[in-house]
């Protein structure tokens, strides 16, 4: 356990990277990250935003901004030559998705929808009869939008590969970090605790978790503390509609006591939030003086000071 | 059993999540069970399952171990420190600490291919067989079964997951005679909702007058139009914004060209029946949400004839 944390943290950039999760769907993981991004630029840091919710990234919507002139991600599919094909039926052999079927001195039969990628086929074939070829599972953008740089991945719809989607646009991350300088990179993840959020949260230096003041945020919020546990990424907890009508706080409380870990901003619900959400435009900039962009504001103080 | 006597699936889903999903799914359960019914529950949202929460905690019948997934296993003792392997994994999920170093394999990371064990000169990487999840039978205290998956943290195998909890939950119903199964999806566009639509008879799409909610509904939407299944759209917390609303509304019918079941008014007892984990139409059945849910409800069993 110890030596995945060691090397899950591992990255090609030395900018921090805060990942913003949560578990359950809906919290307001979205409204944090970005909100919080736009604080911390009014505070003068140099911001990147990066949406990683790749079946349903709505980052770009948040600001109203529409996503043009997106890179497509790609990964590894075979092509059979047949001119080299030696009907030998390895490929199909090493084919664990079943994605490349044989029948007996047949060409292999491949099923694009249930490759993986791997490349195992190639590797195995004795006549390098496969060939790279490639699919495309979804796109990524990098844009600018508020003095942030913003970067969204994006599954294909009817592609089901979000964890691919998610490496690469995080690939894409680092490329962009590389060449332009950030005090801090914020990473939105998907809800749950799926493939795609341990994509999402590997390289990170610590970890929001949003949550809500009811029994399946508390129950979602257990979840996804246990897999930042495994992977060893600190998390703090932001309670989300703190004060909501019918809410029951204890119950979150209770599961940070029984983790050990801190709520480090309690957000009350707010209709000026719902507003500015609709009219995607930040609460933080839209209605500066509110409860909940107050509370924002108190964050990005709270993650500017962890930062330093 | 005949494929026409094969239980239809009802599958509700969101494209975002926190929509209002499983408050949907556990009222229409219900309400089912109380119509003369015999349905089976599935909660097909293996990385956060809460219908089982949302209906109160039923008694645990039967659990057990899914166990379809595949990881690369390193012998250090057998390995020669070529790199080979790290090269050839396009999940990028082998480090090497350093030049002549043993390599490390994140195991979260690994999706079992076996590419790398093709190219250990060594013979030191073996394929082994890992927990997929967990999957759990329980008897509600509505009287019919809930079939639930639990997906290992971090796996990425939901969509198999789904599968196999779905095929379960066609045994349970052959088991206890029943004609429907009402499937609680996870949310996003990806593998476990792909998994959920495919052979569903009906999808019921829930959203919310919002931009981000109204974008993955869209999304959604073209999954299951491709996957060509019928459906009918959800507005939940309807109030949230009334402008909003109508913008959504207009969009659903002329642009998606979509049917709406139905709408759910913003109201506070649906949050104060989560906290007493009893869906809405038992904790309150007069108060003007669990009013909408029983029409849409209704609306749902004509749809399915």
């Amino acid at each position: 356990m110890g030596e995945i944390a060691k090397f899950f943290r591992i990255r090609p950039v030395s900018t921090p990277i805060v990942a913003v999760t949560g578990g359950k769907g809906g919290t307001g993981k979205t409204t944090v990250a970005v909100n919080l991004a736009v604080a911390l630029e009014m505070y003068g840091k140099r911001v990147m935003l990066v949406d990683l919710d790749v079946d349903c990234p709505n980052d770009a919507v948040l600001f109203r901004k529409r996503l043009e002139n997106g890179e497509e991600v790609t990964f590894f599919k075979p092509k059979i030559n047949t001119e080299k094909c030696i009907k030998c039926g390895k490929c199909a052999e090493v084919c664990l998705e079943n994605a490349l079927i044989y029948v007996k001195d047949q060409f292999p039969v491949f099923f694009e929808e249930l490759c993986s990628g791997c490349a195992a086929c190639k590797l195995i074939c004795p006549v390098d009869a496969i060939e790279e070829d490639h699919k495309v599972l979804g796109k990524v953008y990098v844009s600018e939008v508020n003095g942030i740089k913003l970067v969204s991945g994006e599954l294909k719809p009817t592609e089901a590969r979000s964890p691919l989607v998610a490496f690469k646009t995080k690939q894409k991350t680092y490329e962009v970090a590389e060449k332009e300088s950030f005090d801090v990179i914020l990473v939105d993840t998907a809800p749950g605790v799926h493939n795609p959020v341990v994509r999402a949260l590997q390289g990170t230096d610590f970890a929001l978790a949003v949550t809500e003041p009811t029994p399946l945020g508390a129950h979602d919020l257990g979840r996804i503390l246990d897999l930042t546990k495994t992977l060893g990424v600190s998390t703090s907890i932001v309670l989300n509609r703190a004060d909501i009508k019918g809410g029951f706080k204890e119950i979150i409380y209770n599961i940070c006591k029984k983790y050990n870990v801190k709520i480090v901003s309690e957000i009350p619900f707010d209709e000026k939030l719902i507003e500015a959400y609709v009219r995607g435009v930040p609460v933080v900039k839209l209605f500066p003086n509110s409860p909940s962009a107050k509370a924002i504001f108190k964050l990005a103080e709270y993650i500017s000071e962890r930062l330093k | 059993m005949s494929l026409s006597s094969r239980p239809k699936e009802i599958v509700v889903a969101s494209g975002k999540g926190g929509v209002g999903k499983t408050t949907v799914t556990a009222s229409l359960s219900v309400f089912l069970a109380k119509n003369g019914h015999k349905i089976v529950a599935v909660d097909a949202d293996v990385d956060a399952p809460n219908l089982s929460i949302t209906l109160g905690g039923g008694k645990r019948r039967e659990s057990r171990e899914i166990k379809i997934s595949h990881k690369a296993a390193l012998n250090p003792e057998k390995c020669v420190e070529c790199g080979k392997c790290v090269e050839t994994c396009r999940y990028g999920a082998i480090f090497q600490p350093g030049r002549d170093k043993v390599p490390f394999i994140i195991d979260i990371l690994c999706e079992g291919c076996g590419a790398c064990t093709l190219v250990c000169p060594a013979e030191a990487i073996k394929i082994e067989d890992r927990r997929t999840g967990e999957l759990i039978i329980e008897d509600t205290k509505y009287g019919f079964p809930l079939v639930t998956g639990r997906l290992e943290l971090g796996e990425h195998n939901s969509g198999h997951l789904v599968t196999s909890i779905k095929k379960i939950g066609h045994v349970e119903a052959e088991n206890v005679g029943a004609d429907l199964l009402i499937v609680d999806g996870a949310p996003g566009i990806g593998c476990p909702v792909i998994a959920s639509i495919s052979g569903a008879s009906y999808v019921i799409a829930v959203t919310e007058p919002t931009p981000a909610a109204k974008r993955d509904l869209e999304r959604l939407i073209s999954v299951i139009k491709h996957f060509n299944v019928p459906a009918g759209i959800v507005i939940n917390k309807a109030g949230i914004s009334e402008s909003y609303r109508k913008e959504l509304k207009n969009w659903i019918i002329n642009k998606l060209k979509m049917p709406i079941l139905g709408e759910i008014p913003v109201d506070y007892e649906v949050l104060r029946a989560l906290t007493h984990m009893t869906p809405i139409i038992e904790c309150n059945p007069s108060s003007k949400a669990a009013k909408a849910i029983l029409e849409i409800s209704t609306r749902v069993v004509e749809k399915i004839g």
